[in-house]
C-alpha cells in the first residue's frame, strides 16, 4: 500500500463514488478514487412513505426505516434512502420529488464537497495523510484544521490567460499568457496553431489553477468551437475524462440591485477563476476565495463566483451534518403570528442617531467588533433557540463561533504588525473573506429561502444591537461624552480636553464592561464633518461623513469618491481637495485651507476644457437595472446600451455600461464603441457640473464660515 | 432589507406629502419654517422609531417641540448674555 502527504485540492462525486485529488509534498497531482454512499431522507405521511418506499424499490437505492432529528420539529421517523453512486443522487432525488411532492425531504441536495468532509474530518485546501492502492484511497486521514491562523501556503501552479481586448467590444488577436516570472503571446490568427500551442503549454505546465480575463464567457466557449472546426482535440481539465462543466449566464436581484452573471466554466482536477466573472473576488482575491473555501468547505471556483451566502449556508449545513441534525431541501418555518403592536416593536433595524451637521474637533471613533455575530453567539440566538430560556448552543452560534474567534484573532495579528510587512495583504484579504461571511450570516436570518433562517432571531439580534448602542450611548454620557453619531455598531463621541487614545480607554473598557462585547477604538480624528442632506441643510444624513485621523489618515463614507457610478476625474479631485483640507489641524483652521482647494478645482476645469484630461478618467459606469425595452425614459446606460444594440450587441439587466457624457443627440457616448469621441463633442459643462456637486459635498461644512453661493 | 413595515424615515416622508395642499396654501416664508418643523423632527429619527408608537406621528410633534425648547433655551441664554454685558 502506497501512502502521500499533501493538499486536499479538489473534490467530486462520479458515479462509483468520489474522486479527489492531491497536491503532494513532492509536488505531484495524486488522482484517487474512494467508494462513498450518500443518503438522503423523507418524511411525512406514513401512507405516501409507504408509496415512495415501493416506487424507490425498482431503483438503485438500499431504503431503510430510521429516525432522525429535524431542527425545529425534533425526532422524526423518516424513510432514509442511500445510494452508491453519488453523482446519480439528484437525478433520483428528482424523480421521487416529481413523484411525491407533498413529502418533506432532508439532505438531498448537500454538495458532496460538505458530506466528504464531515465524513473525513478533512478540509478542502486542508493537510491530509492518504494511504491508497493503485488509485483506491483506503484511508485518510486530516493533519490540519481550517481554524488554523497560519496554514501551511499550497505551492499552487498558476496560469495566467488574458486576451489583449475586451472580447465583447472587439475580437482579440492575441491571448498573453503568464506562468511564474514567464510571460508571452499566443497568436489568434491561426486557430489550429493556437489551439496546438496551447495544448503543449497545458500538458508542459499542468497548472492547478488556470486564472483568465474572460475565460467564461469567451475563452472557454471558443476554445470548445474551435476544437470542434480544427479537430486538434483540447480538454483544460486535468481529469481528461470530463468535459468542461458549463452554468448558463443569468441576472438576479440581490442586495437591493440586479447583478449579471455571465456563463461559468467550472474544471475538474484543477481551478478556473474568470476575474471578470467572479463576484467577490474583487474585494479579496485569490487568498480570500481560498480562505473561503477552506472553512465553507464549497470549493475555490464556486467560492470566488458566488456570494458569501452560499458559503455561510455550507457552514451552516456542515453544523447540521456534525451534530445528526438533517437539513431540510425546503424551508419549512414560517413568521410566528403576531400582534400590530408586536409587529411594530419587533420590526426594527439597527440604531442610527442622526449627527450633529457641521465640523467637530477631535473625535474618536469606537466601534463594536463583529457586533452581530458577537450577539448570535453571546445571547445564543438561533432561528430554534429564540424565544427559549437556557436553551442549549443552537446551530448559528455553534457555526459562527469559530469563524468569530478566528477573524478576531486575524484582526489581532493585523493590528500588531507593521503596515509594509508582506504578509499584511494577504491576512487582510482572508480576513475581509471572513468579515463578508459573518456579515451576511445576520442577513440569511431573516431570508426568506434561508433553510434555517427565521425572522424572530433576526429580529432578536436587531433588538439586543439597539439596547446596546443605547447602553453605551448612556455609559458615554455618564463620563462627560458627547455623542455626535451612531450608525448601528459604532459610535462618534467628543470630550472638550480629550484627544489621546489613551483618553478614551476608560470609555471603552466601561462600554465592554456594561455590554459585554468587544469595541475598538478605530482612531481620534483630528476634525471630522458630519453632512447635511443636499435637499434641506437642517437636516442631517447618517453615514456620510469626512475626516482626518491624527495620524494623517483621511476616512471618508457616503461621498462620491466611495460611489462606483463617480468618475475618476472627479474621484481624483475630491480626494486631492480632502488632501489639502488633511492639512487643517483644527476646525478652526479647515477654512484656510479653502482658497487651496478653489485653485485646484480651477485647475482641474481649466485642463478638462483645453482637452488635457484623459478620456478613461472621464468614464462613468452605471448598470442597466431592467431590459432596454423596459425603460420609458432612457437612463444615460439605457442610451449608451442602444447605441452599442444597433451594432449587434445584447444587453441582459444587471450589466455595466461604460459611456462619456457627450454633445450628441443621445447626450452619451457609449465607451464601447469603435469609433472615438471626436475633440469637442465631450460635454465638458456636464462634467464640471459634477465636479461642483463633489465640491460642495467636501466645503460645505464650512459654509458657515464662507459665502460659498458665490463660488460655485 | 428584510422589513415588513415601512421605516420611520418613510412614514414621515408620507405625511409631510399628505400635508402638502396645508404646506402649499402656506406664505413662502411660512413655507420654510414649515419644513424646518420636519427637519427638527428628522434629527430624532432613532428616538422615535424606539417609541414603538402607531402613530409616530405624535412622538414627531414632541421632537419638533424639543428642538424649539433648545432653540429658546439657547436664546434666553444669549439674551442674559447680553443683559449682563450691557449692564
Amino acid at each position: 500500500m502506497a501512502e502521500a502527504i499533501g493538499w486536499l485540492l479538489d473534490v467530486y462525486a462520479d458515479e462509483a463514488g468520489i474522486t479527489l485529488w492531491l497536491l503532494t509534498n513532492d509536488d505531484k497531482r495524486l488522482c484517487l478514487h474512494m467508494d462513498f454512499d450518500v443518503t438522503f431522507y423523507a418524511a411525512g405521511d406514513f401512507s405516501l412513505l409507504r408509496q415512495a418506499w415501493i416506487y424507490l424499490k425498482e431503483k438503485d437505492a438500499r431504503l431503510e426505516r430510521t429516525i432522525r432529528r429535524d431542527l425545529f420539529l425534533g425526532e422524526r421517523d423518516v424513510m432514509a434512502v442511500t445510494t452508491s453512486n453519488p453523482a446519480g443522487l439528484q437525478k433520483l432525488f428528482g424523480e421521487l420529488q416529481r413523484q411525491f411532492p407533498s413529502l418533506n425531504y432532508y439532505d438531498a441536495d448537500i454538495p458532496i464537497t460538505l458530506r466528504f468532509i464531515s465524513q473525513t474530518n478533512t478540509h478542502l485546501l486542508g493537510r491530509c495523510h492518504v494511504r491508497f492502492d493503485e488509485k483506491w484511497l483506503q484511508s485518510i486521514e486530516p493533519l490540519s484544521s481550517p481554524w488554523e491562523i497560519d496554514p501551511t501556503p499550497m505551492p499552487l501552479r498558476i496560469l495566467t490567460l488574458t486576451p489583449d481586448c475586451n472580447p465583447a467590444i472587439r475580437k482579440p488577436k492575441q491571448l498573453h499568457v503568464k506562468y511564474g516570472p514567464r510571460e508571452y503571446s499566443l497568436s489568434l490568427d491561426s486557430p489550429r496553431l493556437f489551439m496546438i500551442g496551447l495544448k503543449a503549454d497545458l500538458q508542459r505546465l499542468d497548472p492547478d489553477l488556470i486564472l483568465t480575463d474572460y475565460g467564461d464567457t469567451w475563452l472557454f466557449p471558443q476554445l470548445r468551437q474551435w476544437s470542434e472546426e480544427t479537430g486538434i482535440e483540447l480538454n483544460p481539465n486535468r481529469d481528461e475524462h470530463r468535459p468542461v462543466m458549463t452554468r448558463k449566464a443569468d441576472s438576479y436581484f440581490a442586495y437591493g440591485q440586479v447583478t449579471y452573471r455571465g456563463a461559468q466554466s467550472y474544471l475538474f482536477g484543477r481551478w478556473h477563476i474568470d476575474r471578470r466573472n467572479a463576484m467577490s473576488f474583487g474585494e479579496y482575491g485569490l487568498e480570500g476565495a481560498m480562505e473561503q473555501a477552506r472553512v465553507t468547505g464549497i470549493g475555490v471556483q464556486e467560492m470566488a463566483r458566488k456570494s458569501p451566502g452560499a458559503g455561510i449556508t455550507a457552514m451552516q449545513m456542515s453544523t447540521a451534518l456534525c451534530n445528526g441534525v438533517m437539513v431540510p431541501v425546503q424551508k419549512q418555518q414560517v413568521e410566528g403570528t403576531k400582534t400590530l403592536a408586536e409587529l411594530i416593536r419587533a420590526d426594527h433595524g439597527g440604531l442610527i442617531y442622526q449627527p450633529l451637521i457641521g465640523l467637530h474637533g477631535d473625535v474618536a471613533q469606537i466601534d463594536f467588533s463583529s457586533m452581530y455575530p458577537a450577539i448570535m453567539v453571546k445571547h445564543n440566538i438561533s432561528p430554534e433557540t429564540v424565544g427559549l430560556e437556557n436553551a442549549p448552543e443552537g446551530l448559528i452560534p455553534k457555526t459562527l463561533r469559530p469563524l468569530l474567534e478566528k477573524r478576531l484573532m486575524l484582526k489581532n495579528i493585523l493590528s500588531d504588525l507593521n503596515p509594509r510587512d508582506c504578509r499584511v495583504e494577504i491576512l487582510k484579504a482572508r480576513a475581509s473573506a471572513l468579515k463578508w461571511l459573518l456579515v451576511v450570516c445576520f442577513g440569511y436570518l431573516g431570508y426568506k429561502n434561508a433553510r434555517f433562517g427565521k425572522i424572530e432571531s433576526h429580529e432578536a439580534v436587531t433588538a439586543m444591537s439597539r439596547e446596546l448602542m443605547l447602553q453605551a450611548k448612556e455609559v458615554a454620557e455618564d463620563m462627560g461624552f458627547t455623542v455626535l453619531h451612531m450608525y448601528v455598531d459604532c459610535l462618534f463621541v467628543q470630550q472638550v480636553g480629550f484627544h489621546r487614545h489613551s483618553d478614551f480607554t476608560p470609555l471603552i473598557n466601561a462600554i465592554e464592561e456594561k455590554t459585554g462585547i468587544p469595541i475598538v477604538l478605530e482612531g481620534v480624528f483630528k476634525w471630522v464633518a458630519f453632512l447635511a442632506s443636499k435637499r434641506d441643510a437642517r437636516v442631517p444624513v447618517p453615514n456620510q461623513y469626512f475626516g482626518v485621523f491624527q495620524d494623517g489618515t483621511l476616512k471618508y463614507r457616503g461621498i462620491e469618491l466611495r460611489r462606483r457610478d463617480t468618475t475618476t476625474w472627479v474621484r481624483k479631485i475630491q480626494l486631492a481637495a480632502l488632501e489639502v483640507l488633511a492639512c487643517a489641524n483644527t476646525p478652526q483652521e479647515f477654512a484656510n485651507h479653502v482658497p487651496d482647494v478653489m485653485a485646484l478645482v480651477e485647475r482641474a476645469k481649466q485642463e478638462l476644457r483645453t482637452g488635457r484630461v484623459p478620456l478613461d478618467e472621464l468614464i462613468v459606469r452605471q448598470r442597466l437595472s431592467r431590459t432596454l425595452a423596459g425603460y420609458k425614459s432612457p437612463s444615460p446606460a439605457a442610451r449608451a446600451a442602444l447605441q452599442l444594440q444597433e451594432r449587434g450587441r445584447q444587453f441582459a439587466p444587471g450589466q455595466s455600461l461604460e459611456f462619456l457624457f457627450a454633445r450628441n443627440a443621445s447626450g452619451v457616448h457609449a465607451w464601447e464603441l469603435e469609433e472615438t469621441l471626436a475633440p469637442g463633442m465631450l460635454d465638458t459643462k456636464r462634467y464640471c457640473r459634477l465636479l461642483d456637486r463633489a465640491m460642495r459635498t467636501v466645503l460645505d461644512p464650512c459654509k458657515p464660515l464662507l459665502a460659498l453661493e458665490k463660488l460655485f | 432589507m428584510g422589513r415588513t413595515l415601512i421605516t420611520i424615515t418613510q412614514q414621515l416622508n408620507e405625511t409631510e406629502s399628505m400635508l402638502s395642499p396645508f404646506r402649499r396654501t402656506l406664505r413662502r416664508s411660512d413655507q420654510y419654517v414649515f419644513d424646518g418643523l420636519f427637519a427638527a423632527a428628522r434629527r430624532h429619527i432613532a428616538a422615535i422609531g424606539q417609541e414603538e408608537s402607531l402613530l409616530p406621528f405624535e412622538s414627531a410633534l414632541l421632537a419638533m417641540l424639543l428642538e424649539q425648547s433648545k432653540e429658546i433655551a439657547v436664546l434666553q441664554q444669549k439674551i442674559e448674555e447680553l443683559i449682563k454685558k450691557n449692564g
